[in-house]
């Protein structure tokens, strides 16, 4: 099956084959999880949001795919650490300052440093636990079998089914063009001559057949009903239901706990 | 508000457009983002409702598959949209003048937007380039909000004054087959 197929190098999906817990979980359960994750990662103290970040990292090596989340993190996290550093514990007048060495900083802009950062990790790993671990062909199915327009659909679907061929399009014209001469290593003004030889044949690619597309599609009448029938539909249970309305219900109180306790 | 079928397509193609000529941007080691040129040209061929939908809908298939942080900041994407084809309703996408005028006003509007997401939900700070220049205005005095301000600024007005005229580019040279099939597009057709 396409879906469980291992991903090939330089593949864009971040999604890691398996088939545990969180893979049978439905994908609507999960997205509600990811929308629970975002408003807590912004209600939630400092303390709550690293707790986040580390539940989910853990959870995210339990289920396989430890080696994307940490590289995921780390290419994140990384840059925007040292940024936010020199940014709120150097430069910013944040108060309590102390002189390390040649340097002087602030221990409450460290603090917003540790505050942020905790926040994007929650934010990023809570996604993660998502895209690693549910195929997009399997939430577009969640999707139509919950009733969503095919039109949503196809417009969700298509760029997914159409992102592989084209990136793979893209490395071609690159290879081939670089083979004619073309200079992608040169100064900016030879890289800004190379962009249009790269990008117009590609665009020219992709709109090339929109309208035929879009004959096949009216001619096999898919917006013709409001909803479609999915054969293989992820699975769904009362549980899960529960599960989701539960976590919905929680976030306003989430809000109101921020708002009136912290 | 129902899109026509070719509408969907060409709403496909365009997210499609923006990300792969995004990666382009980065294999050619281009300070400049370029990940919008899509979304305009469907704002200029369908109008501002289709170019915001390509714009949201491009952060979030992105945020989705490879780059989370980038669901962040859809807003942005949406007003890029939203601008660009009520720009194109006021037939700013007849000559190139006036389209390098609509980069300036879509550049200058997404910076708007997108200040307070980088302020507030990271910091001030992006991981990327602009981040020098933030850190040069907080050193020579400025607050928090004008240096970022001022240092996406600079980078966002290139990058959508190129992201337009590109964009331009395309739909003038697209054949009148397939474009006399958006009626939207006629209000950017040199008169």
């Amino acid at each position: 099956m396409a879906v469980a197929r291992r991903a090939a190098p330089g593949h864009a999906l971040l999604y890691v084959p398996g088939d545990g817990f969180l893979y049978r979980l439905n994908p609507l359960t999960k997205l509600t999880l990811v929308l629970w994750v975002a408003v807590a990662a912004f209600m939630l103290p400092t303390a709550g949001t690293w707790a986040i970040a580390l539940f989910a990292f853990v959870t995210g090596v339990l289920a396989g795919a430890g080696k994307v989340f940490a590289r995921r993190l780390l290419f994140t996290l990384a840059p925007l650490a040292v940024a936010l550093f020199v940014v709120h514990g150097l430069l910013v007048d944040h108060g309590g300052r102390e002189t390390w060495g040649p340097l002087d900083i602030s221990h409450d802009g460290l603090a917003y440093m540790v505050r942020i950062i905790g926040r994007i990790a929650a934010l990023l790993s809570g996604s993660l636990v998502f895209v690693t671990t549910t195929h997009p062909a399997r939430l577009l199915k969640a999707l139509d079998s919950h009733g969503f327009s095919p039109g949503l659909a196809y417009v969700i679907a298509s760029p997914l089914l159409l992102l592989e061929p084209f990136s793979a399009r893209a490395r071609a014209i690159r290879e081939a063009q670089a083979a004619r001469g073309l200079d992608l290593d040169g100064n900016i003004p030879a890289r800004l001559r190379a962009f249009p030889a790269l990008l117009m044949p590609l665009v020219t690619l992709a709109l090339a057949d929109i309208d035929h597309r879009a004959q096949v599609l009216d001619g096999r009448g898919f917006r013709a009903c409001p909803r479609r029938t999915v054969l293989d539909a992820p699975a769904d249970s009362d549980g899960q239901k529960w599960f989701r309305r539960l976590l919905i219900a929680t976030i306003p109180l989430v809000i109101a706990g921020r708002l009136l306790w912290l | 508000m129902k899109l026509e079928t070719r509408t969907l397509v060409l709403i496909a193609a365009a997210i499609v457009i923006n990300v792969v000529v995004g990666q382009l941007a980065v294999w050619v080691k281009l300070p400049l983002y370029v990940d919008a040129i899509g979304t305009v040209l469907v704002a200029i061929l369908a109008g501002p409702w289709a170019g915001a939908i390509t714009g949201i809908l491009t952060n979030l298939i992105w945020g989705l598959i490879s780059d989370p942080v980038a669901a962040a900041f859809f807003p942005v994407s949406l007003v890029i949209g939203l601008v660009a084809g009520f720009l194109a309703r006021l037939g700013w996408f007849r000559s190139i003048g006036m389209t390098v005028a609509a980069g300036v006003v879509i550049g200058i509007l997404s910076t708007i937007v997108a200040v307070p997401i980088i302020v507030y939900m990271f910091g001030g700070v992006t991981g990327a380039g602009t981040d020098f220049a933030t850190a040069y205005l907080l050193a020579v005095g400025q607050e928090l909000i004008n240096s970022v301000a001022v240092a996406n600024l600079g980078t966002n007005l290139v990058d959508k004054i190129v992201t337009c005229v590109i964009a331009w580019i395309i739909v003038k040279r697209l054949p009148q087959r397939f474009s006399s099939g958006f009626a939207f597009f006629g209000y950017s057709k040199a008169q």
